[in-house]
């Protein structure tokens, strides 16, 4: 039985290295995310209402839902949680280690960084636990493909912050400019048992879509090679180069620009955005479906 | 002599013990009781299993039109929800519900005067319109942004195909059993 979801929301920290992270991406979407925090705060924020009582109302409906296994929103919760435990397992046992021993540096010669393949795959599966939690959470919404990927493309707040990170942080810092194509690449040069071994991957398979590894793996290349061309285009669009989120990024952690390498295995473990906004965009679902329900 | 200093020493580490863990533990929330009831072995289903699938709303609502973009949101068994978007802001969010999952939605209507196109209709809080189709069918408005007034809420209600969700063909509900709130659901009056 997960949490009571008001205690997830409740618990969301206002400051910390994700919530830092997070906010170096602020100059990228200006104005579409704010760190809302809080069960109740997350309600007067998406419904503007003030009164207590219709707020408990609301909150009694979103638990309710929250609470019924059937309604996807707990399915949705494992995914976002376990899609950043999984990406940064290997590396939090070295960072438990080290904290509180050594300098910053001296930690991160500890940090291998991930093989280009490995990066790839952590990325196209992340991108894929996104699509599935969205399905999750909003079913499919429309009557058409069409519809469904306007629902998608619509993408604001902190849904929209985490796709901004997604493609940052496990794209554009540790694979560089053309992190898409590179990705598709490997991708499409990958096996089936060279999959099942990535430790992104085992950690949701049982919720990806397409039977066995190879149907997975099918699923994945699609589902990346579908939105290959937003990815490229968010990124030309708010024309971001590498070294503009590594400048950012390197104003609040103490590392140099050689070290760069090691920079994406380091934002890897100790950077849960997906758990963190995923946590937000439940909420705030939850909440939508609620006010309109009672 | 060392046993009662060590006795004493233990009576105040017990005693702070007690002090911080009152000091950090958390007042209960107010959703516990419902937390409780949603979880407890048997609890009912959020969603009632007769509850229309929400892709049978999706016709209903309006089209995108005038500058105004009608973009799917959620759809989830009883329940269909769009934006209502201009100029890339949301002004509104659109909703069908079906009550037969939550009875006390229904029922609110009965306490309202208040009627749009011809159905009974009810402002709750100060930001949401909504009207009950068939009895059952709940269609709302609910503005995202302080310029969408509550005339613009009853406007976009009457833009709904609301005389074909009336014709929608009901699932019978056996028996209605509600996901028991902790207290009844009070309608909240326009504020």
């Amino acid at each position: 039985m997960s949490k009571p979801i008001y205690e997830l929301v409740d618990e969301l920290p206002t400051g910390g290295l994700t919530v830092r992270a997070l906010r170096t991406l602020d100059v990228v979407i200006p104005g579409q995310w704010d760190n809302v925090v809080g069960f109740d705060n997350t309600i007067r924020a998406v419904t503007h209402e003030t009164d207590e009582a219709l707020i408990q109302q609301i909150g009694e409906r979103a638990v309710t839902l929250f609470n019924d296994k059937s309604q996807g929103y707990q399915r949705a919760l494992w995914l976002y949680e376990t899609v950043d435990s999984a990406s940064g397992a290997l590396g939090t046992a070295a960072l438990a280690n080290r904290i509180g021993q050594d300098t910053f540096l001296g930690f991160l010669k500890n940090l291998t960084p991930k093989p280009e393949k490995a990066q790839a795959i952590d990325l196209s599966v992340k991108l894929v636990a996104e699509l599935v939690a969205f399905c999750q959470i909003n079913g499919i919404p429309g009557d058409s493909m069409g519809d469904f990927l306007a629902a998608l493309a619509d993408y604001g707040g902190e849904s929209l912050m985490r796709m901004a990170a997604l493609v940052c942080f496990d794209g554009l810092v540790p694979l560089g400019p053309d992190f898409a194509a590179k990705a598709l690449e490997r991708l499409q040069q990958l096996t089936p048992s060279e999959l099942e071994k990535n430790q992104t991957f085992k950690g949701i398979r049982q919720l990806i879509p397409g039977g066995n590894a190879a149907g997975q793996l099918g699923f994945i290349s699609e589902s990346f090679a579908n939105t290959k061309g937003w990815m490229e285009n968010f990124v030309a669009s708010k024309h971001l180069t590498q070294g503009d989120i590594l400048n950012k990024l390197t104003n609040f952690i103490e590392v140099s620009r050689d070290r760069v390498d090691y920079l994406g295995a380091f934002l890897d473990i100790s950077v849960k955005y997906y758990r963190h906004t995923g946590i937000q965009t439940l909420a705030r679902r939850l909440v939508e479906r609620a006010v309109a329900e009672i | 002599m060392a046993t009662m200093r060590y006795h004493k020493l233990l009576a105040v580490l017990t005693s702070l013990l007690f002090l911080v863990t009152a000091c950090t533990s958390n007042p209960p929330s107010r959703y516990e009781s419902i937390q409780q009831e949603t979880t407890q072995r048997g609890a009912p289903a959020a969603v009632a299993k007769e509850a229309e699938p929400g892709a049978s709303f999706n016709k209903f609502f309006p089209k995108s039109s005038n500058g105004y973009q009608v973009v799917p949101a959620q759809e989830k068994a009883g329940f269909a929800e769009y934006k209502l978007n201009r100029d890339g802001k949301t002004l509104a969010m659109l909703s069908v519900s079906d009550t037969a999952s939550l009875p006390a939605a229904a029922a609110k209507f009965q306490n309202s005067s208040l009627k749009i196109a011809g159905y009974p209709a009810f402002e709750q809080g100060s930001t949401a319109t909504a009207l009950l189709v068939s009895d059952r069918y709940q269609v709302k408005v609910l503005s995202r942004d302080p310029e969408f007034t509550a005339a613009d809420r009853a406007a976009w209600l009457e833009k709904f195909n609301l005389s074909g969700l009336a014709r929608l063909p009901q699932r019978p509900v056996s028996k209605l059993k509600e996901p028991a709130p902790s207290r009844p659901l009070q309608p909240v009056p326009a504020t």
